[in-house]
């Protein structure tokens, strides 16, 4: 069943317009990544999803067209939306920035999910009583995916999770991602412009460049492709 | 037809004459006008000096500055004195601007490192300890009452009415005070102060120190309200603590901004605002004059945020988005995008902004 | 020795005053970022609406009470309508606009009731009690008290509820706190709200001394002004402890030292904020500004 559909979506900044009519489907467990390099326009594709640009076209999420809903609109729907440089709150200690994650929920498991959290991302246990803005930049990125995480989302928009950090902890960030697919069968829309972590954790992948499609299909497809591998897997 | 304009407006030729005819018009006014007219238009003069000193330290130079009316009180103050103990105008003046301008470099030295708004602060502390020191100093300044006095009367040769000759003395000045204003603005030191104003962190990187440039706006400042005072007391003849009244320093402000900030015809706009519209509103009822400065200060915030002056360029924006709706052509600005780019939809996180606090400490 | 404890009461009671609006402008600033010269104003105009429904026939508490609804939704319009689209532009613009916002709400002030000052009456009657020796007025203790009371309320608010978490959410990162759901608009207008209450309740508490008019913060707002800097915008505990501090040394230097008396007092608070940011440029309590170029 499909959870998120973009047809034909454009985005603009002011007068500038970036992206040109995206469309592509999100089954509900689904891991979806979008590829390209920088200035693609693949974050101002989530930023397109969450309402925090000026959008055309049409975005629906499970039947309902959400184009142009305000960001908290958006989360309210079941979207958690993990942006671009983290976003963790700086101010407020780790274990509040996963209370803020939960805010919507009106459940009483809130508790086990930062217990889950924390057992997803270890790093963070020890860090639970210090402000968000003492944190390493691997560990507000965990923070971030795990304040996503508290939501209990339907479709979790990872922004560029790898950026900014050392191979060794993009990683680490990514192993955690997986077993949050396999455990909790979240669909993701995943930016990247690393793609062999993308892939390690999307089933396809369609690729930017200046705002429109230039490829898509499977995996295995795209990682067959020689332009794909020459320009993001190394060759 | 704004070609046509603008290529006008930049023709040499055309520039001087229009500097002739206003020339000849300040000139002739106040032979043709009554004396209450030209004690409004003398007015004007005196608080365009003022404002434009604010101007200089708030609009140009981005520091914000509560504290002009007390400048303004102690040039009034000093040219009282010094009429009373009868020392010569010319010197007398000379301290109307020297003395002002000592205490601003003095209170600028101490504040200037501060971040934006502590300097707000401290130069709204200027009108509040001023008028009690005022009020105390009564061998200086004849206390609560304030002074009167009468210094500046046409001389026999001239044939001049009072209001007249006071009328000239004090345009001259203040003529002179806006040239030299010019210079300061468009020269090296009015880079100076735009590039402070814009990012302190670029700024230093270019080799300009914030801190002196603070300083010396502020002191610029100080000098210009000065020799406002000096010629507020030629107009009004009469000076009292009230002169430094903290609401004098913000209707300043006010007018300034309804003017136009970092413009030299904006202060002159705003000054006419100052004199004029407090005085109709008080005339109509004066339980509206503040209501009415309010609503205009917001007013041209939200729909004219460059002031007055900025009205006829943002008549031609519009004219030209009009048309260029109308005609169908592309959007004017073909940028490559880019994802890093923040998008004004949205909201900047505060965490990145307290740490980006310091570039922008030209508040 | 009693004269002394009697100043600092005193004091602490005008303290509690600049406190309660000092409150108000570190609650305006951590929540939307800019420096609300109008708090003062909008403190008078609600005082106002106490007068007139006390004048009504109304009982004391419950003009106060329709005063504190009227604060709030005027707060809250004030940040919708007003200075909700200066939240992300310059700084220096933003504080013209409260500028503008202030000598407008005088105005609006002067134009419903003048600039007669009114008698307002004292919610805490006019009694002085005799302390052993100290005589204190029960309305220097009240406003003590109510400050007292009003900053554990806060702290409550913020640590241990919801509401408090999301609105320290908002104020740190909006963007972000947008994205888990928060209503961002909806808890910006609170944070207004809240600090046009504190606002009130500064006036109200002030009133029976300063009688109303439009004019009757005006100092006040300066001193709050200097309190909430000297304490490091921030931090509303600082903000207090700063007000407290100016307020008891503002009339301690005006008894003990003569060649200020009690004209000049007002300079000291200036005098020593001046000093002491020149020493500590981020306050007694603030954070050290780290300037990332």
């Amino acid at each position: 069943m499909t959870l998120l559909e973009l047809e034909n979506v454009t985005a603009s900044y002011g007068h500038a317009q970036v992206l040109h009519g995206i469309s592509f489907q999100v089954g509900d467990n689904d891991a979806i990544g979008i590829l390209g390099a920088n200035g693609a326009g693949k974050s101002t594709t989530l930023r397109a999803i969450s309402g925090m640009v000026q959008v055309g076209g049409k975005i629906t999420f499970d039947g309902t067209d959400i184009t142009g809903f305000r960001p908290d609109k958006v989360a309210s729907l079941g979207i958690a939306h993990v942006p671009e440089g983290r976003g963790t709150i700086g101010d407020l200690t780790v274990r509040d920035n996963l209370r803020v994650g939960a805010y919507l929920r009106k459940d009483k498991k809130v508790a086990d999910d930062i217990e889950l959290c924390l057992d997803l991302f270890p790093n963070l246990r020890e860090r639970i009583g210090s402000n968000a803005s003492a944190l390493s930049g691997g560990e507000q990125q965990m923070l971030a995916i795990s304040r996503a995480i508290m939501a209990k989302p339907r479709l979790i928009l990872l922004d560029e999770a790898s950026l900014g950090l050392a191979p060794s902890t993009a990683q680490n960030v990514y192993r955690a991602i997986r077993r949050l697919r396999t455990e909790q069968g979240v669909a993701m829309v995943v930016v990247e412009q690393n793609a062999m972590l993308a892939f390690s954790v999307v089933d396809h992948a369609i690729v930017l460049e200046t705002g429109s499609t230039s490829l898509a299909g499977s995996r295995d497809e795209l990682m067959g492709m020689d332009e794909v591998r020459r320009a993001y897997l190394g060759g | 037809m704004n070609n046509t304009l603008a290529k006008l407006a930049a023709n040499t030729w055309v520039r001087i004459g229009f500097a002739v005819v206003v020339a000849v018009v300040l000139v002739v006014l106040p032979l043709v006008s009554s004396k209450y007219v030209n004690y409004q238009l003398s007015l004007i003069a005196v608080f365009g000096v003022a404002i434009l000193g604010l101007n200089i330290v708030m609009g140009y130079a981005g520091q914000v500055s509560l504290g002009q009316s007390a400048f303004l009180g102690l040039g009034a103050y000093i040219a009282a004195y010094g009429v009373v103990e009868g020392w010569p105008i010319p010197l007398i003046f000379v301290l109307c601007a020297v003395v002002p301008a000592i205490v601003g470099l003095l209170v600028a030295l101490a504040a200037a490192r501060l971040r934006g708004l502590a300097l707000a602060m401290v130069t709204i502390a200027l009108p509040i300890i001023g008028i009690p020191l005022a009020k105390r100093l009564r061998e200086f300044t004849g206390g609560s009452q304030g002074t009167t006095v009468s210094w500046l009367r046409a001389p026999e040769w001239s044939g001049l009415d009072h209001d007249q000759w006071r009328y000239y003395v004090v345009v001259a000045i203040a003529v002179l005070m806006f040239l030299l204003a010019r210079n300061i603005v468009t020269g090296r030191i009015g880079r100076a102060f735009r590039v402070v104003k814009e990012n302190e962190s670029v700024a230093i990187a270019m080799g300009v120190s914030p801190y002196k440039y603070k300083v010396l706006a502020f002191t610029i400042a100080s000098l210009f309200g000065g020799v406002a005072g000096f010629l507020y007391l030629g107009i009004v003849q009469y000076t009292s603590p009230e002169t430094l009244s903290f609401h004098t320093s913000i209707n300043m402000v006010a007018a300034m901004v309804i003017g136009g900030s970092a413009s030299i015809l904006g202060t002159i706009i705003g000054a006419i605002y100052f004199v004029f519209v407090p005085n109709l509103a008080n005339q109509v009822n004066p339980q509206l004059t503040a209501l009415v400065s309010g609503a205009v200060l917001l007013a041209v915030l939200f729909l004219v945020p460059g002031g007055i002056v900025s009205l006829p360029r943002r008549i031609t924006q519009a004219i030209r988005a009009v048309r260029r709706r109308a005609g169908g052509s592309p959007p004017e600005t073909p940028q490559s995008p880019s994802d890093r780019v923040p998008a004004p939809a949205t909201t900047r996180p505060k965490s990145t902004e307290k740490k980006n606090e310091g570039k922008r400490q030209g508040q | 020795m009693e004269y002394f404890i009697q100043l600092v009461i005193e004091g602490l009671a005008t303290g509690s005053i600049y406190g309660a609006l000092a409150l108000a402008i570190v609650l305006v600033n951590r929540a939307t970022g800019l420096i609300n010269f109008a708090q003062g104003g909008m403190a008078v105009v609600s005082t106002f609406v106490a007068y007139a429904l006390f004048n009504a026939g109304a009982p004391l508490a419950l003009a106060i009470l329709g005063a504190i609804v009227f604060a709030f939704v005027l707060g809250a319009f004030l940040e919708r309508v007003i200075v909700r689209p200066f939240e992300r532009g310059d700084p220096d613009t933003a504080v013209v606009v409260t500028i503008g916002m202030f000598v407008l709400l005088g105005g609006i002030a002067a134009f419903f009731f003048g600039y007669e000052p009114r008698q307002f009456p004292s919610f805490f009657g006019l009694e002085t009690l005799n302390l052993g020796g100290v005589f204190v007025s029960l309305r220097s203790l009240g406003t003590i008290v109510v400050l007292a009371v009003v900053v554990v309320l806060l702290q409550l608010l913020f640590r241990g509820t919801k509401l408090g978490l999301a609105m320290r959410a908002v104020a740190d990162n909006p963007e972000s706190a947008a994205l888990s759901g928060l209503p961002v608009s909806r808890l910006l207008m609170i944070g207004w709200g809240l600090a046009s209450v504190l606002g009130v309740i500064a006036g109200v508490l002030v009133a029976p001394q300063l009688f109303v008019s439009p004019g009757m913060l005006d100092f006040v707002l300066v001193y709050a002004l200097a309190a909430a800097i000297l304490g490091g915008l921030d931090s509303p505990l600082g903000a207090v402890v700063a007000a407290w501090f100016i307020g008891v040394i503002e009339n301690l230097a005006g008894a003990y030292i003569d060649v200020i008396g009690n004209d000049l007092k007002i300079a000291v608070p200036f005098i020593v904020m001046i000093v002491i940011l020149i020493v500590r440029p981020q306050g007694l309590f603030g954070r050290k500004v780290v300037v990332r170029v």
